[in-house]
């Protein structure tokens, strides 16, 4: 970046600094966005269930063939993500965007190496799941081999874009921590705002994994 | 921001009540799921709202004797203008009409393209005149 033109525009206060009576507007935003999310997997739910009510001696040959333990392993990497993105949280929220000692000095972490361990084990996950859709492929459960095979990938498909669309949402976050000098207030707020989704992400999991791979 | 909170949480209850009696009355998978997550939609509010009104201080329209003038000052960063939301729109169609006519060459030029105006978008305030 060139070492010009730093100077020429004022940064509006509200970028600078919250309001000590109101959450910022982005994270109001961002929930009720995130309610209006849990709708749409509603309709995923309600589409599993149905289809398994109808057809019952489909989910007891198919489910034989999930991996469960894999699958767990996989989720607890997803759940552990959420902590270590609540951790960058908390680093953002007393204003320390970078680490103050080594990298293997964990307690000196800022948002950023929390953000960057974050996505990886996100990342992780994503490839877990590809393993795990190859292994299924295999065994013959695909999209159109049957309605077990539709419902599985779309309810764990549309998912697993939604923990993609964190992966790139975390990108940009740490883009925004590294563009710009200055750590303000409002990469707090987007910080939080992308935990607010990875962790809604995250419970979404829980309820499909206990959906698919406990309750079969 | 109580009062939000009171709301939602009344919403809550209610739906707390209706979807077991309607599981229980029909036994209808479909619409148990959609009140289930209808129960979560509100309740996700409710909590944001509460824990956060536990936290701060009340705003002048919690107040009953706050002032007009206590509601001035900048609520929040409204940028001026932007191309780039319609662009991310323009190149999000893309990629969606290239997935549903199965042109999937369509649907990787439209990624790029998003992926700029994405990036555009994200970063407009961050750089230039904006860099700080």
């Amino acid at each position: 970046m060139a070492p010009v033109a730093t100077s020429t525009a004022v940064i509006p206060a509200s970028r600078l600094h919250g309001h000590h009576d109101r959450p910022s507007m982005v994270s109001v935003g961002t929930i009720v966005w995130l309610a209006s999310e849990l709708m749409f997997f509603a309709a995923l739910f309600a589409a599993y269930f149905t289809i398994r009510s109808v057809s019952p001696e489909l989910w007891a040959q198919d489910t034989a063939l999930l991996n469960v333990p894999f699958a767990t392993g996989n989720t607890i990497i997803l759940v552990l993500s959420s902590v270590t993105c609540q951790l960058g949280v908390f680093a953002a929220e007393r204003g320390q965007v970078g680490r103050t000692g080594s990298v293997l000095n964990v307690g000196g972490w800022g948002l950023r190496e929390w953000f960057i361990l974050t996505y990886v084990m996100g990342a992780v996950f994503i490839g877990g799941q590809a393993l795990e859709y190859a292994e299924l492929v295999h065994e013959g459960v695909t999209l159109a081999s049957s309605a077990y095979g539709s419902m599985f990938y779309l309810t764990t498909g549309f998912h697993g874009l939604h923990v993609t669309g964190g992966l790139i949402a975390f990108l940009y976050v740490l883009g925004r921590t590294y563009l710009a000098r200055k750590f303000t207030h409002e990469q707090a707020v987007t910080a939080i705002v992308v935990s607010y989704y990875w962790h809604f992400v995250d419970v979404v999991w829980i309820g499909l994994f206990a959906t698919i791979y406990l309750l079969k | 921001m109580r009062m939000e909170a009171w709301i939602f949480g009344m919403c809550t209850a209610f739906f707390v009540l209706v979807t077991p009696s309607y599981w229980f009355i029909t036994g209808d998978p479909t619409g148990t799921s959609a009140l289930v997550m209808t129960t979560l939609l509100a309740a996700l509010i409710a909590f944001y709202l509460g824990f956060h009104a536990s936290k701060m201080d009340a705003r002048p329209e919690d107040r009953i004797d706050a002032e007009i003038a206590e509601g001035a000052g900048e609520l929040g960063f409204f940028p001026p203008y932007s191309w780039w939301p319609l662009w991310c729109a323009s190149t999000a169609a893309v990629i969606v009409f290239g997935m549903a006519m199965g042109q999937w060459w369509l649907a990787i030029i439209g990624t790029a393209f998003g992926f700029v105006a994405l990036t555009q978008w994200v970063f407009e305030y961050y750089k230039g005149d904006h860099a700080h």
